[in-house]
């Protein structure tokens, strides 16, 4: 009987302010869908700049005309410079199953490649000791005999990290302002609900019904707005997120950057947690000094 | 049942309501509160009510020193007074029965208690047929008995009624206290505040007479004034109006 008491009394102050509530849960809803595809998008840039796993930054790649001794001539050389901390040979098949797997999607590029694996070098991968000599170790094996070609990773990491660090930065602002709007959004609707209810609730604390058999139904009706804007926030991110990791990314696999399931069940349930709190924030503030004795 | 020691309750802008106000209700009393507009009768039962705090003295109700009690404790202490006042409180939107089922229902009573408790005190005040109504299909004197029924359903120790027949015609407001003499009777402590000198005067029990907060006479079996006047021949001293 009083748990049905509840419910229905949380249910119908909701229908009640239809407008309001709206408002409410729309402010969940944005902040939480930010919350939401901040998180994807931070995941789909972490697994981008994965791909240059272990944190190799400067690829050489090698002439077709070397030995293998000479190959090894000049990895132990390049071992043997301060600003190296470790290097490792990739040869032609190694190169060539890289490839594969990068364009798996393309079978175009890769039939080409197939016909003809010669066409894709060995290559020496270089990992600095200090993340910033990447730059001194480029300069130092342009010069180096055997090696045509270097490619670092650097400006293309930094750019993403950078591009990513502002956007964190300012998806943080945004939600803020948007968390405190959607707190006291929530909050007002439960003054609403209150004011609309006073005299129900005075006759209840006049013929002694307990503090919080009168407060719950108002928290109950500001966690239902919390939880109902974080569902929604999760059904848009999980419709476009996907779309939005891609243009931020520097991947040329479609597709390749969508988080696995299980990750975003598991950020849907935080989500859903935190929208609730969200409300029972609200309605706390809501409620300040209104529903005591 | 309940105790008034050295009380006073001054408001904020230093407005004194009630002030050195000691009074005793014994079990099963039936108490008037007279006296004008602002003298503190409805403070009086506020504070009995722990709706306010005293800024000086203690209370004592039903055996509870209620000054002190903690918040969560209040609405223990409201279950055992029933309350009654002069614009009824009914909710508009639910019938007779549900009004005073309310009451019930909010404390946690079971819903076998709640159907059986509910017909039987619609009955003592007369409204059985009527439980389907809604309030506004019934006179005041009706709307009363309801607020009546719903105060006394819980069977409280107490019964704290604020100018019940202040919105009533005299006819009606007769039939009112005779169903507060009856509820009496059962042994619940009555306690009316009131401007009405007719009632007083027929129903001659015990008077408190307040002015200017403070208390100027305790008589058992009293009259409104202290020289008895021929009933009718006294003007009222004020408009029947509600009182802030």
């Amino acid at each position: 009987m009083r748990l049905q008491y509840i419910l229905e009394q949380a249910i119908s102050n909701l229908r009640r302010n239809v407008l309001v509530v709206f408002a409410a849960v729309v402010a969940v809803l944005v902040m939480l869908a930010l919350v939401f595809g901040t998180i994807i998008v931070r995941w789909s840039i972490d697994k981008d700049i994965g791909r240059w796993d272990d944190n190799v930054r400067v690829i050489a790649f090698l002439s077709d005309d070397l030995s293998l001794e000479e190959i090894d001539a000049i990895q132990s050389d390049i071992q043997a410079w301060d600003e190296v901390d470790d290097v490792v040979y990739y040869t032609k098949s190694q190169a060539l199953d890289e490839f594969r797997e990068i364009f798996f999607d393309q079978p175009s590029l890769i039939e080409i490649v197939e016909e003809d694996p010669s066409i894709l070098p060995a290559s020496l991968r270089i990992k600095p000791t200090e993340a910033a000599d990447y730059s001194t170790i480029r300069d130092r094996l342009v010069v180096v005999p055997g090696v045509f070609q270097v490619s670092s990773a650097d400006e293309a990491i930094d750019a993403l990290v950078a591009r990513a660090g502002h956007m964190r930065a300012f998806a943080l602002w945004i939600m803020i302002i948007l968390g405190a709007a959607a707190v006291v959004l929530i909050a007002n609707t439960i003054r609403i609900a209150i004011f609309a209810r006073r005299d129900e609730i005075g006759i209840m604390k006049l013929v002694g019904a307990g503090n919080w058999f009168v407060r719950v139904p108002f928290l109950l009706e500001g966690v239902i707005e919390g939880i109902i804007g974080a569902a929604l926030a999760i059904a848009l991110v999980w419709a476009v997120g996907g779309s939005i990791a891609e243009l931020l990314s520097t991947s040329t696999a479609p597709g390749s950057l969508d988080p696995p399931t299980d990750f975003m069940i598991r950020q849907a349930l935080i989500l859903l947690g935190f929208g609730a709190g969200t409300g029972l924030l609200g309605s706390a503030f809501g409620m300040w000094g209104f529903l005591r004795d | 049942m309940i105790r008034l020691q050295d009380v006073a309750k001054v408001y904020d802008g230093g407005t004194v309501a009630v002030r050195d106000v000691d009074l005793e209700i014994s079990k099963g009393e039936f108490v008037f509160l007279v006296g004008p507009s602002g003298s503190g009768k409805s403070t009086l039962i506020r504070l009995m009510l722990r709706q306010e705090l005293p800024s000086e003295g203690q209370i004592w109700v039903a055996g509870k020193e209620i000054t002190t009690l903690p918040g969560w404790k209040v609405p223990m202490l409201r279950r055992s007074i029933g309350t009654v006042f002069q614009d009824f409180k009914l909710l508009p939107s639910k019938t007779v029965y549900e009004n005073v089922a309310f009451a019930l229902e909010v404390i946690g009573r079971p819903k076998h208690v709640v159907r059986s408790q509910v017909p039987q005190v619609l009955k003592l005040v007369g409204l059985a047929a009527k439980s389907d109504r809604m309030p506004n299909q019934l006179s005041g004197g009706e709307q009363q008995r309801v607020s009546i029924a719903r105060a006394f359903v819980n069977r409280p120790l107490i019964l704290l009624a604020d100018e019940p027949t202040g919105n009533l015609d005299p006819a009606t407001s007769v039939g009112i206290m005779r169903l507060l003499d009856r509820i009496n009777r059962t042994g619940t402590t009555v306690v009316m505040a009131t401007h009405d000198h007719a009632i007083v005067d027929a129903m001659r029990r015990r008077v408190v007479a307040l002015e200017r907060g403070r208390v100027i006479r305790d008589q058992s079996r009293g009259a409104y004034q202290m020289d008895v006047e021929e009933p009718g021949e006294s003007e009222p001293d004020e408009p029947m109006t509600a009182e802030g």
